[in-house]
């Protein structure tokens, strides 16, 4: 092989990895923001040295790159944020060339600046980017989601509290924080209740091909075909005879580039999210369970419910990082970031910043400190910072919720876990961690959520 | 089909478990490793395999052998890259290695392709090891490179080369004589047999004497060298040890700070074996050298020799144990370079390509690339693994057999440009193009011409297998793998 059959795209407008442009068209990120198509790149040498080089006697010697992918790291990140956040604002993990953001104010300008940032979507992980359309964006899909959520979120948690309300002791992770926003989920898909746990395996292991284990990533890609092949007769039945549910909603869609497929309501189900919802419910209740001031305070309070909801996703986020990438060259925290460039913005250190929250690593539910409300337009909605959960995408840019529209994900989100949780409390009483139980929080895999994964409680059967 | 709650705590369990027992017990993950000294326990992740062999990753759906990118952070890879390396050779010939956010090019030709591209694959990533040799021609491309790179590579090459090879076989010699009063915990004497550790003893130390000698540092130096070297070494690229290498850096640049002072006004010189100055030496040249017409500065001139400081020691003491090690296993090549000193050069580049030191340069791409329908958007780090390279059986036949005769292998004087012709390859160790390694030829010298009058002065040395790590059999010898021979332990005959 010689160097002429490197293939260089000369002066191509592009995406960032080289997709052949059409017509140049004004897009607009998801929140509105115009977005600069990337820089028309001219047959100039670029040296990238310059983006990269430390300053003389600049020394990163707290943290090795090494430790951001240890077990120790998957298990607790937060003492690894610590350092990070209070000494490198802009850390440049000098092995894989990704910029580490951790501080409350760096991490929320680069999630909400879309001009200069993006955030790739899962299919291109999986390097599937024209497999389907997301049509998460579209006003009857999202109608027909919240209106799903809506009607089945009580009804759905009561269902699963009663089958162990008689037994006195559960595992609320996985009997109901895991199962619940899978079962709502397929509920607002409208799926026969045999192909549920089917479903939902698929449906896991989908979102789980996304990160970087090979294995899992093989896996993933045969759980989407499994799943478009399981969708594609039921959305031609629904076509037929539309309901009022998601599938429904989506086989009736008129959408830019023709009628939909099977192949779009998945791409649409692997860009959605169930982590924030399934992380919020486990933690908060490991939170409540394990912090029993703050039990006492929600008791005795059942409007505290939604407050220790909110501090849950400050004091512990179930998606502790997201990556975005760098639109184009741009300088930021005093260094030059280049085309392309990988930042990881950590949530987890952030939603824990001593600037912005007093004694941050406590649980106070009703906190002064913290937003007690989802952010509107930016993330100081009330002058006070909101948790950043990023499962949630950016604070919504309308400061009101318009007439024709759903509420957005955050307030569907918040309102589905405050009834859920509700419904936990009242059904359980006396609620309180099995003797000798150990609970903890942990990923199970690099990147992905941080959550509680086995919950014993025991409770006075009903 | 299991409920959803089964599932998630499934999945729970799953995780809890160690990488290798993930795929499921394979023939492979069964065999428990037995008294694997020198190495991790297998525990700590992947299993350790018999050298060779690949542990089974998984496969996809159409058969292509999965790689795990955490391979490359476990013991197993340390001591047994190759099988992983033609596993990426076959079948990911540009691999996108996720969960560190790079790219690996493993075979002989994209390597040679991206070195020679100056423009396309500039230079090492930036920071890495600026922070601790400060400004050096490793970060810098094209013309300014180039001059830069000459201003001491002229002194390392050629006839101010052999005008160093008498000093350097009498620093080998003197080294070796003195071997009778190395200190107890490297050396003993039990019946007429002698046991030492030629690291100790001979190689960590010998290729650093020569670089003093070459740079003209004055001896009592010697001392504050090995300190430099090992400081700066271990502190390159931000580790905790980063810090070390800072300071040890700028105790380097007051040292020669002075010294650049000094040699300003009162240049030194080299002296050839009857004590005639034949030349100034480096540190007095870069003194008088000119970059666009101005001086060079005492940073400068600092880097530079921090550069060489760093490059010339690591390197060919690994070069010389890895040698003496594997040929020291093949008795009938260590008797035929014994009888015929003109085989000197093959062992020596047969080992450099069986076991390099430095197995490749990192890089970073300055436009957006497709190479092996893998897209590569610009700046990238691109790793060229140079070990893959020499393993290349596209180039090399057989090549994970130590062979000094191999006719495939080019083992003639080393050129910039590469060797590539009638079926014989150069191999990549030194790399290739316009950052070829500048010491190559006098490494090669150095590691020649020491090991030569090392092994000619020793009576019958053979392997102390007893005090050397073992492989995972308990028996046998440790493969070299990525990291070079640390300690060589050998009996030799006293009489």
């Amino acid at each position: 092989m010689s160097t002429r059959e490197i293939s260089r795209p000369q002066g191509e407008t592009g995406k960032p990895h080289g997709t052949a442009g059409t017509a140049p068209k004004i897009t607009y990120g998801r929140n509105g923001v115009p977005v600069a198509p990337a820089k028309v790149r001219g047959d100039g040498f670029r040296s990238y040295e310059i983006f990269q080089r430390e300053r003389m006697g600049e020394s990163t010697a707290l943290i090795k790159p090494a430790q951001l992918i240890s077990p120790e790291f998957v298990r607790n990140p937060y003492p690894l944020f610590a350092v990070l956040r209070e000494n490198y604002p802009c850390y440049r993990n000098w092995v894989d060339n990704s910029f580490w953001i951790s501080p409350y104010n760096e991490v929320t300008s680069v999630f909400a600046d879309d001009a200069n940032f993006e955030t790739r979507p899962k299919r291109w992980f999986y390097r599937m980017e024209e497999y389907g359309r997301d049509l998460r964006e579209e006003l009857p899909v999202l109608e027909a989601q919240a209106k799903g959520i809506d009607d089945n979120a009580a009804p759905l948690a009561e269902a699963l509290v009663a089958e162990f309300a008689g037994r006195g002791s559960a595992d609320l992770a996985t009997e109901f924080a895991g199962r619940y926003p899978l079962e709502l989920l397929a509920r607002v898909l409208d799926l026969p209740p045999d192909d549920v746990p089917l479903f939902a395996q698929r449906y896991w292991r989908m979102q789980r091909g996304s990160n970087w284990e090979p294995r899992s990533e093989q896996d993933g890609v045969k759980a989407i075909h499994e799943l478009t092949d399981y969708f594609r007769p039921l959305l031609e039945q629904r076509r037929a005879n539309p309901g009022t549910d998601l599938v429904s909603a989506v086989a009736t869609l008129e959408a830019d580039g023709g009628p939909t497929r099977a192949e779009d309501l998945v791409v649409t189900l692997l860009e959605g999210d169930h982590e924030t919802l399934h992380g919020a419910l486990a933690n908060t209740l490991f939170l409540l369970l394990t912090t029993p001031d703050q039990m006492d305070v929600v008791q005795q309070d059942r409007r505290m419910v939604k407050f220790a909801y909110l501090e849950t996703l400050r004091h512990s986020t179930p998606v502790v990082i997201t990556r975005r990438f760098a639109r184009h060259e741009v300088e930021r925290f005093g260094r030059l970031i280049p085309e392309g460039g990988v930042m990881i913005l950590a949530a987890g250190a952030a939603n824990r910043d001593p600037r912005q929250y007093e004694d941050p690593d406590k649980y106070i539910v009703g906190r002064k400190d913290l937003c007690q409300r989802e952010p509107r337009g930016q993330y100081r909605a009330d002058g006070l910072p909101a948790g950043v959960a990023f499962g949630l995408g950016k604070p919504s840019r309308h400061p009101a919720v318009p007439e024709d529209r759903p509420r957005s994900l955050y307030a569907i989100t918040r309102d589905t876990a405050t009834t859920a949780l509700n419904i936990v409390l009242d059904g359980l009483p006396n609620l309180r961690l099995q003797d000798g139980a150990r609970p903890e929080l942990r990923s199970l895999r690099l990147w992905e959520m941080h959550t509680c994964w086995s919950l014993p409680v025991v409770f006075d059967a009903r | 089909m299991d409920s959803i709650a089964s599932f998630l705590t499934n999945m729970a369990d799953e995780a809890e478990a160690k990488p290798g027992r993930e795929a499921g017990a394979t023939a492979a993950t069964e065999r428990k490793p037995r008294g694997a000294a020198g190495f991790k326990s297998a525990e700590q992740g992947f299993p350790l395999m018999p050298v060779g062999e690949a542990f089974d990753m998984g496969h996809a759906p159409d058969g292509t052998p999965l790689l795990d990118p955490r391979i490359f952070d476990a013991p197993e890879f340390y001591r047994n890259p190759y099988p992983y390396y033609k596993i990426m050779r076959d079948h990911y010939p540009v691999y996108f290695d996720k969960l560190h956010n790079c790219y690996y090019v493993t075979r002989y030709d994209d390597i040679t392709a991206c070195y020679f591209d100056d423009e396309g694959f500039n230079t090492i990533p930036k920071g890495s090891s600026s922070g601790v040799l400060g400004n050096t021609q490793l970060e810098l491309s094209g013309v300014e490179h180039r001059r830069r790179r000459n201003l001491y590579g002229q002194h390392l090459v050629g006839k101010s080369l052999d005008n160093r090879l008498h000093a350097i076989q009498s620093i080998a010699e003197e080294m070796i004589d003195d071997f009778a009063n190395l200190d107890e915990s490297i050396k003993q004497d039990r019946n007429g047999v002698r046991t030492i550790d030629v690291g100790r003893a001979f190689a960590n130390e010998f290729p650093i004497r020569v670089v003093c000698d070459v740079l003209g540092f004055p001896k009592e130096s010697r001392k504050d060298f090995y300190y430099w070297y090992n400081s700066m070494m271990s502190g390159l690229g931000g580790s905790e040890t980063h810090h070390q290498g800072l300071e040890a850096r700028q105790h380097l640049e007051e040292y020669v700070g002075e010294l650049v002072e000094e040699r300003r006004k009162n240049p030194t010189y080299l002296y050839d074996a009857n004590g005639k100055p034949v030349s100034k030496d480096v540190i007095s040249k870069l003194c008088e050298s000119q970059v666009d017409g101005d001086y060079l500065s005492t940073e400068e001139i600092t880097s530079n020799i921090a550069l060489v400081v760093g490059g010339g020691g690591e390197t060919t003491r690994g070069a010389i144990l890895n040698m003496g090690y594997l040929l020291l296993q093949h008795p009938d090549q260590f008797k035929a370079v014994m009888e015929d000193d003109g085989l000197w050069d093959s062992a020596f580049h047969e080992t450099l390509r069986h076991s390099t030191p430095i197995g490749g340069q990192p890089r970073h791409n300055s436009f957006d690339i497709e190479l092996h329908g893998v897209k590569v958007p610009a700046g990238s780090l691109v790793n060229m693994v140079d070990f893959s390279a020499n393993h290349d059986e596209r180039i090399f036949k057989d090549p994970e057999t130590f062979n000094i005769f191999r006719p495939d292998l080019y083992s003639g004087k080393l050129l910039r440009s590469g060797y590539r012709k009638e079926g014989r390859c150069s191999h990549m160790a030194f790399g290739v193009g316009p950052h070829l390694c500048p010491g190559a030829w006098i490494s090669h010298q150095e590691a020649v011409i020491g090991s030569k009058i090392l092994w000619h002065k020793l009576k019958n040395p053979r392997i102390n297998v007893e005090k050397m790590p073992k492989d995972i059999d308990g028996a046998s010898l440790a493969p070299i793998g990525l990291i070079s021979v640390k300690e060589l332990w050998i009996d030799y005959d006293l009489n």
